[in-house]
């Protein structure tokens, strides 16, 4: 049997939350009327959104069409097509680029696993959560919608609520893991991040072990004999 | 037991295992045999070894201590002590892959290679992990081309020796070639020559590393997102094996299935990139049906009805197919119960009279292409060019030349891309070949020799000594402008030799599936004759035809006389095709109603058709082939056929229902069970055979009720002084509408030239490139002329379906050989 007493306990909880600061936010996702509050809370430092498609400096598209992040993804939700850059005019550096870029928003399960497999950091995700579709060709963000503008920020889709300071560090490379898996590495950039807009600094505190004494040298491996 | 008998294998202790190795076997096969695979890159197992990459070291003792040696340059002796995995091997591995990579760019993520790449697998299965090097990579030109079709990325390129093996041991082009040296060393072609070779997307395939990449795949695709079947290759009927890969419901690449009996692995650039006219934008995807001059798309209900509705109108007799190479032999077996057992008509023929006497071809011996390449054999060519027409049957004929000892001994009207290796080259004037074939015979049997056909005594002679060991006549049509008796002829003559046999050399796709089908007059399915065969037919069709029919020359004859109602042409371009030019298109113009059956619109249904059905091409439907040999192998569906087409059994089926005659097929499988029910050879044709039998196929043997035609004794008119004698011959590449729609070939069509014997161009009076007048007694083309001195004295010889001069306008379909005047234009 029940101790009685546990139902007064328990309205005790629900007493003691109506004089504590609320956690729900008045969110409104942008469409807020005037004089009305619309907040957004602030997204973890790993938190995976909508992609974003960067480019380097000059303005030439990372992405290479190379599908590794088609290869990759669990929930088969990107396509990509490669073709051979015009040497006059290329669209990334080298022969080839992504042709045809899109991923389906209804498949993706934001694992990250593209932005783990880019070879040139071309993929990266946003904090952006905000998806509205009313059939399933708009759930296709195609390149246009991927892509960043030339000042290196991402497209403020329509309906998006992009709020100030979002659009920034997204082509920061956010890895969940080291560059090779090894958790000894966490908290080094070990592949260079300059190369778009908004550089991530390191992060830190995966594990315990991060320090640098534990790390083992880079170039000079011996093969046993 | 004596000490040559013990010799039989040999104990080689592989890792600590015995395994008993085959006298003269390479450790690296036997290693791979043994279960133990030892990489490489240079190695390949059609080619010599050359041992360039050294990727195959491994610790060999063979009594004297342990030592690194390559597998792949080692043959196998006995008492032999190989130990692939002791610290030794796995640092020189190491090494090697550390040195390979010194230069080798980390572009994988662009590479086409990348993800199905030796160098790549090989180093993460055996690499060191990190490299020490950190100094700047070689740089070159990123990729060049060095053909129409192939690219070369020369800082990819590890040197193996692989391609440029191939161009010269395989191919016989030796056009690319390793240039500059050391650090520079770099494989080029030589300056402002391409690598012009028929055969050149096999290097791309062999290539261990993305150097060489083709221009069809490139970049459109990773492996990962290929999806494959295994099938057979169709612009020819060598049937080499292929995998068919697609990427999003789209053939994109074929690649060549080492096949021991067949192709070896290898591929014509032809059977290689024609799945190119199967992605065409111009693919029927709808019926169409004439209305005025044009042809519009519409349903299939209404298509149907209407080519129903004509042939139901018309008298049996009066009804006519023409063509079937294109088809499974499924198809064609549904094609020939419909034409022979439902219509009712015999007018059936899959040859355009570019081909030979089916009773010839399925009466006579056969020989499989390894008989044919029997070392130390001899090999009588008495047909095509095999480099021009039967590429994966070149390659093999080559290698038996060159490689393994066999005599070949060409009786051709010109010289071909076989003479530079041919024992004998005997050129016969056109028409003579069999004068030529009786002679060499009876020099050969120890009568005296004389010269026939121009061909002197003594060439005679000297050939006929070199007639020995097992003895393959290959026979086919070297020469369009010549009537196929003369080669029926030679052949009847060339069986006089002891124990040889027959390998044709027709080259129109499943051609022999198409005659063992019964798609030819007088003849039904299974090798059997409508004389022979009607009472074993009685039960699964509804009738036999009671009499032979036309053969194509007679029912276009036929047709420009009105005596054809229905002309239904089964993917065949009479215009384009049919040796005779004019009478196909009077042909054409004259007969009331054509339905045809294609997948693209050629000029014969352009011009003539009044229905078109859209019909499936090879990747897009299942069945089977018949290769030249006889032997049947698996053609799988790999994508979806465009819009609405369909099989052509199924079209067949519908066409026949309509007719009020269920012809009872419900999937391939059913029309295969037929064919073995009431095939007289095909009665070992199961699914489980053909399943067990997946890369090799299923040799069918045997002539059936099919009895050898007798001699025809042609007599050729005599040659008079002032014509030459034309020689059409097929080339690689020409203007058919396949190929007219693939990007990859369409260029490579050569321009058309007159080729002439330079000691004819005085008589003529013409120079090098001069426009003349090429005029028959049916015909006339205007073409420039060029000097060959592989073309005999009298003799001129034309590309046969060249863009713009169409040889055919000058060849009679009914005349032995074709004279022709060159006058300057």
């Amino acid at each position: 049997m029940a101790d009685p007493l546990d139902y007064i306990r328990g309205f005790g909880v629900t007493f003691k939350k109506l004089f504590e600061e609320r956690l729900t936010l008045q969110y409104r996702g942008g469409k807020g009327k005037p004089g009305k509050p619309d907040e957004k809370r602030e997204k973890g430092l790993r938190f995976h959104g909508r992609h974003v498609l960067n480019r380097y400096e000059d303005g030439m598209e990372k992405c290479i069409g190379c599908e590794l992040c088609a290869g990759v993804c669990p929930a088969k939700c990107i396509y990509v097509r490669g073709a051979d850059n015009d040497p006059d005019n290329p669209t990334s550096p080298g022969e080839r680029f992504g042709y045809v870029y899109q991923i389906n928003y209804l498949r993706c399960i934001h694992c990250d696993l593209c932005v783990e497999a880019c070879p040139t950091q071309a993929i990266t995700e946003s904090k952006l959560f905000e998806f509205s579709f009313t059939n399933r060709n708009d759930a296709i963000y195609t390149k246009n919608e991927l892509l960043v503008d030339d000042n290196g920020k991402p497209r403020w889709l329509p309906w998006e609520d992009w709020r100030d300071g979002e659009d920034e560090h997204t082509s920061a490379w956010m890895r969940a893991t080291s560059p090779a898996g090894d958790h000894r590495y966490e908290g080094v950039v070990a592949w260079s991040g300059e190369l778009g807009h908004g550089v991530r600094s390191p992060e830190v505190g995966q594990s315990d072990s991060a320090d640098e004494s534990s790390r083992p040298e880079m170039a000079t491996t011996e093969v046993e004999q | 037991m004596t000490n040559t008998e013990a010799k039989t294998t040999l104990s080689v202790t592989i890792d600590g295992e015995v395994f008993e190795a085959r006298p003269g076997e390479l450790l690296i096969e036997a290693c791979e045999r043994a279960g133990t695979y030892i990489p490489r890159f240079c190695y390949h197992s059609r080619m010599k070894p050359v041992g360039m990459c050294r990727m195959c070291l491994v610790e060999v003792d063979t009594g004297r201590g342990p030592a690194l040696q390559p597998a792949c340059m080692l043959p196998c002796s006995d008492g032999m002590t190989v130990s692939t995995e002791t610290p030794g091997t796995r640092k020189v591995q190491a090494g090697i892959l550390e040195y390979l990579l010194i230069n080798h760019p980390l572009d994988c993520p662009v590479c086409d290679k990348g993800g199905e790449c030796p160098l790549q697998d090989q180093t993460v299965a055996y690499g060191p992990g990190e490299s020490r090097f950190v100094e700047e990579k070689r740089h070159y030109e990123k990729p060049i081309p060095i053909n129409d079709n192939v690219f070369l990325d020369r800082e990819r390129c590890i040197l193996c020796d692989r391609c440029t093996r191939f161009a010269d041991t395989v191919a016989g082009d030796k056009l690319i070639h390793f240039m500059d040296r050391g650090n520079n060393t770099q494989v080029n072609t030589f300056p402002d020559e391409p690598f012009a070779s028929y055969f050149s997307g096999n290097t791309v395939q062999i290539c261990p590393v993305g150097a060489l990449t083709a221009r069809p795949y490139r970049f459109k695709a990773r492996p990962w997102d290929l999806d494959e079947t295994v099938s057979t290759a169709w612009t020819d009927s060598a049937g080499a094996r292929v995998a068919v890969q697609s990427s999003r419901d789209k053939v994109i690449r074929l690649l060549g299935i080492d096949s021991d009996p067949v192709n070896w692995g290898w591929l014509s650039d032809k059977e290689r990139f024609a799945f190119e006219a199967l992605n065409s934008d111009d693919r029927l995807t709808a019926p169409l049906t004439r209305v005025g001059d044009h042809l519009v798309p519409t349903g299939w209900s209404t298509a149907l009805e209407r080519a129903v509705s004509l042939l139901s109108d018309a008298d049996p007799d009066r009804v006519a197919v023409i063509g079937g190479a294109r088809l499974t032999n499924e198809s064609q077996y549904a094609w020939a119960k419909l034409a022979k057992g439902v219509i009712g008509t015999d007018n059936v023929d899959s040859q355009l009279a570019d081909g030979l006497d089916p009773e010839l071809v399925l009466g006579l011996p056969r020989a499989t292409i390894d008989e044919a390449c029997t070392p130390g054999g001899t090999i009588i060519l008495c047909g095509p060019d095999p480099k021009e027409e039967i590429g994966s049957l070149y390659l093999r004929l080559r290698h038996a030349v060159v490689h393994d000892d066999a005599r070949l001994i060409e009786l051709t009207p010109t010289a071909t891309g076989l003479s530079p290796v041919a024992a004998h080259s005997l050129h016969p004037r056109p028409g003579e070949v069999a004068d030529l074939a009786r002679a060499l015979v009876e020099a050969a049997n120890g009568g005296p020799a004389v010269s026939a056909a121009g061909v002197s005594a003594e060439e005679i002679s000297s050939a006929a000594v070199a007639i020995d060991g097992s003895v393959t006549i290959i026979i086919g049509r070297a020469s369009l402008a010549e009537s196929a008796d003369c080669v029926t002829d030679a052949a009847l003559q060339l069986a006089a030799l002891p124990g040889s046999r027959f390998l044709s050399a027709l080259r129109r796709g499943n051609i022999h599936g198409a005659l063992d089908s019964g798609l030819a007059p007088g003849l039904l399915p299974g090798r059997t004759t409508i004389e022979a065969g009607a009472a074993r037919f009685a039960d699964a069709w509804p009738s036999t035809p009671a009499s032979r029919g036309l053969d194509t020359a007679g029912i276009l004859a036929a047709a420009a006389d009105g005596r054809i109602d229905v002309l239904v042409l089964l993917g065949s371009d009479p215009i384009n095709d049919f040796a005779g030019r004019p009478l196909a298109a009077a042909a054409l113009e004259t007969v009331p109603n054509v339905i045809a059956l294609d997948m693209l619109v050629n000029d014969s249904i352009a011009m003539a058709a009044d229905v078109v059905l859209a019909a499936s091409g090879a990747t897009e439907s299942a069945g089977t082939f018949t290769n030249l040999e006889g032997r049947i192998s698996v053609c799988r569906q790999r994508v979806t056929p465009p819009g609405t087409a369909r099989a052509d059994w199924m079209i067949a089926s519908e066409i026949a229902r309509r007719l009020g005659f269920d012809l009872g097929f419900d999937s391939v499988e059913s029309i295969r069970a037929e064919i073995a029910a009431v095939s007289v050879v095909h009665s070992g044709l199961d699914e489980k055979a053909l399943a067990e039998a997946l890369v090799d196929g299923l040799l069918i043997g045997g002539s059936g009720d099919i009895m050898v035609p007798g001699v025809v004794g042609v007599s050729p008119s005599a040659h008079d002084a002032y014509s030459l004698r034309l020689v059409a011959s097929r080339s690689m590449y020409d203007d058919g509408v396949a190929l007219r729609n693939s990007p990859s070939s369409r260029g490579l069509a050569r321009s058309v030239t007159l080729r002439l014997n330079p000691t004819d161009f005085d008589k003529i009076g013409v120079d090098r490139g001069t426009v003349v007048r090429t005029e028959s007694a049916v015909g006339r083309l205007l073409v420039p002329v060029e000097p060959d001195p592989g073309v005999p004295v009298g003799s001129a010889v034309l590309p046969w379906a060249a863009p713009g001069s169409p040889a055919n306008t000058l060849i009679d379909p009914f005349s032995t050989v074709t004279d022709v005047r060159v006058e300057r234009a």
